[in-house]
């Protein structure tokens, strides 16, 4: 009973993050058709700036980390985040010479080599500590499942995302949003301006990127390190995207939440039966996408491919 | 879709329409082109020029010092990787993330081959090109369902999966310590090593410059274009598809064998996905997708980057090379890539053009239509 307790509080931890990833994911493929690789850097790159700002400017050996400053490092890493994603719609994917899916799928993947060999370069492949919003945790009761706060923290930033995102929709600049995906020309035609809708929903998908990057990179300790959130988020953030459906939010976040569980199972799995087997989440992720590929290509809350 | 198609176009100024990118080649245009023929000087010239870049190849591996001999067979490997890539890239229109995945699982296979199962050299190129096979034939079967965007995304899941779980299976890549790959005994020293890999390459070279030319190739850069309008001419589209990955996968798997031999040790630190699956899908769209000539020097190019980088870290003490240091590679990369993508999306064969016609005993400025990557399937839906 405390296994299962306890791969569900694993799962859910990094299932939240991969979520968090997966809803920015989801929202410009929605509203651009684009799969935006670069969207784990979103998160990494202002999380990064977020350090500088703790720590002062120092980035040699092991700073002191000044959690003062946290909040106001938030409040910077989201805008950074927002810009990013401005930066990248105005600077590369409105100007590329062919405009079709695997150019831009492509110059994404460009964008976030570039951004990690940035990181690299400046901060050296090495892991850091990353301060927590809240550090310890509870126990579950009657067991010895222990929680952390973060993860607590990060479930609840994640519903409140998923929920505006939902409400979005609903709202008159959501309902532009959806109709420049559908039919930019037409929409265009109803007075709608597809650019403004395009860089609304890139930006809303940087800040998101940069929220994902602030929670994941203290979820490991002393693991922040260049290409963070690409290396360790981005494709089960993916597939948990493409197991929901790849343009629906609520999709996404289920997605997300359900592709944790099954991480975390493989690894207990592996763990229980002793099993010789090595990377287990990896496998699992790469089942996972095999199987919803196969057998529901548009996913469980999708309705086209 | 454009203004020019509603103008009348008679009152369209014929230099303003030479400047539109893609020029549309007439019949009677292709006729002249087909018809001309370089004069008795030009094919001199021509036939100088080519036997002078023949020597330079023959002669690169002597030339060089000798510790960059090593070098010259990483170039030729990884000119033949981005041949194998452009297979799907350049002639079908799909992509490829995962290639870092290919080549390892070639190496791997071919140092298991020959440490575990003391086959023949040769016996291990079969199995490198079999894993390459067998590899493609997973991808490909899911290729065939989904195009694009889900494929890319496959391919990407199947690298970090051979990063993470087949590289790490003791048994086949002999855990931390590296499975061994000799070298077969008559290519043993550096120098003839070298040799042995510019002439897979030629092979390869070969092959392909046969295969676009077969009806089986036409049918798979058919499929780049509109896989309707190619179905509708009766070309299988299923069977087409699955070649252009088997064919890439073979290529690739050989590709990990050599790779293998030049350290004479297949291990998993080589073959990580970051960066050197976007190293291979940045010199294949930097080179020129869909170009045989382009992609290969894209390989070349960034085989040799960082030495060149290191080199002139050390030589030249002014900026920018005082900063510049081999870490800058990606990066450089990367940066290679955007500007391609967004300036010059035919890449060095687009620069090249001119030049490549020249050599191909064409004319000079032959009117020729832009190639690169995703040059069709504008209507490709996920």
């Amino acid at each position: 009973m405390s296994t299962i307790l306890e791969v569900l509080v694993n799962g859910l931890s990094f299932g939240a993050v991969y979520a968090l990833v997966a809803l920015g994911l989801a929202l410009v493929y929605k509203a651009t058709r684009i799969l935006n690789f670069a969207q784990g850097e979103f998160g990494t790159v202002p999380a990064w700036i977020a350090y500088v700002v703790m720590t002062g400017f120092q980035i040699d050996g092991d700073p002191v980390i000044h959690r003062g400053r946290l909040w106001l490092a938030t409040l910077i890493a989201i805008a950074v985040g927002a810009l990013m994603g401005v930066l990248v719609n105005t600077l590369v994917i409105r100007r590329l010479a062919s405009v079709s899916p695997v150019t831009s799928l492509v110059a994404t993947a460009g964008v976030m080599t570039f951004l990690i060999a940035m990181q690299v370069i400046i901060f050296d492949p090495k892991g850091r500590r990353f301060p927590r919003y809240i550090d310890g945790g509870f126990h579950m009761p009657g067991t010895d499942v222990i929680v952390a706060w973060q993860n607590v923290l990060i479930i609840i930033v994640l519903a409140a995302a998923a929920a505006l995102l939902a409400l979005l929709f609903r709202t008159p600049p959501g309902v532009a949003l959806l109709a420049t995906a559908q039919e930019p020309f037409a929409a265009e035609l109803q007075g709608v301006s597809v650019s403004a809708m395009r860089t609304l929903a890139w930006a809303t998908a940087g800040a998101l990127g940069a929220i994902a990057g602030m929670l994941g990179a203290g979820v490991f300790s002393s693991t922040f390190s260049p290409g963070l959130m690409t290396a360790t988020f981005l494709i089960p953030a993916f597939v948990g995207a493409v197991l929901g459906g790849i343009a629906s939010m609520v999709g996404a976040v289920a997605g997300g939440l359900i592709l944790g569980i099954t991480v975390a199972a493989a690894n207990q799995i592996v763990r229980t039966w002793n099993l010789d087997v090595p990377g287990p989440p990896h496998l699992a992720v790469f089942l996972v996408l095999l199987i919803v590929l196969m057998l529901r290509p548009t996913g469980l809350f999708g309705q086209e491919a | 879709m454009s203004i020019i198609d509603e103008l009348d176009p008679d009152e369209l100024d014929p230099d303003e329409l030479a400047l539109a990118d893609e020029h549309v080649i007439t019949p009677t245009e292709a006729a002249e082109a087909a018809a001309w023929r370089p004069s008795p000087g030009g094919v001199a010239a021509r036939i100088v020029v080519l036997v002078g870049l023949l020597l330079l190849v023959v002669a690169i591996p002597q030339i060089v010092p000798d510790i960059y001999t090593n070098v010259v067979s990483k170039a030729a490997i990884f000119g033949l990787v981005a041949l194998s890539l452009n297979v799907i890239i350049g002639y079908t229109g799909q992509i490829s993330l995962g290639h870092n995945a290919f080549v390892g699982v070639g190496a791997f296979g071919a140092g298991y081959a020959l440490t575990k199962m003391d086959l023949p050299y040769a016996g291990a190129l079969v199995v490198a090109a079999l894993t390459g096979v067998v590899g493609a034939l997973l991808i490909g079967v899911i290729a065939l369902r989904l195009a694009g965007l889900y494929l890319a995304l496959v391919t990407i899941a199947y690298a970090f999966l051979a990063q993470e779980v087949l590289f790490n299976l003791r048994s086949l890549t002999g855990g931390g310590a590296g499975q061994p790959a000799p070298r077969p005994s008559v290519f043993s020293s550096d120098v003839s090593y070298a040799y042995f890999c510019i002439a897979v390459l030629g092979v390869a070279l070969a092959f392909d410059w046969r295969l676009t030319a077969s009806k089986g190739g036409r049918a798979i850069q058919a499929l780049r274009d509109d896989e309707r309008v190619a179905a509708s001419w009766g070309i299988n589209v299923t069977s087409f598809k699955l070649l252009a990955f088997v064919i890439s996968g073979i290529m690739a798997g050989i590709a990990g064998a050599l790779f293998a031999g030049i350290e004479q040790l297949a291990s998993r630190q080589d073959f990580p996905f970051l960066p050197l699956a976007l190293t291979f899908l940045v010199m294949t769209v930097v080179g020129g997708a869909g170009n045989r000539w382009g992609v290969m020097q894209g390989g070349i190019l960034f085989a040799i980057l960082p030495t060149l980088l290191d080199r002139a870290h050390e030589s030249f003490h002014f900026f920018p090379f005082t900063s510049v240091q081999v870490t800058w590679e990606p990066a450089i990369g990367a940066l290679l890539l955007l500007l391609t993508l967004i300036f010059s999306p035919g890449g060095i064969a687009q620069q090249q053009r001119h030049l490549l016609n020249w050599l191909s005993f064409k004319r000079f400025n032959e009117p020729s239509h832009g190639g690169g990557i995703s040059r069709g399937g504008m209507g490709a839906r996920p």
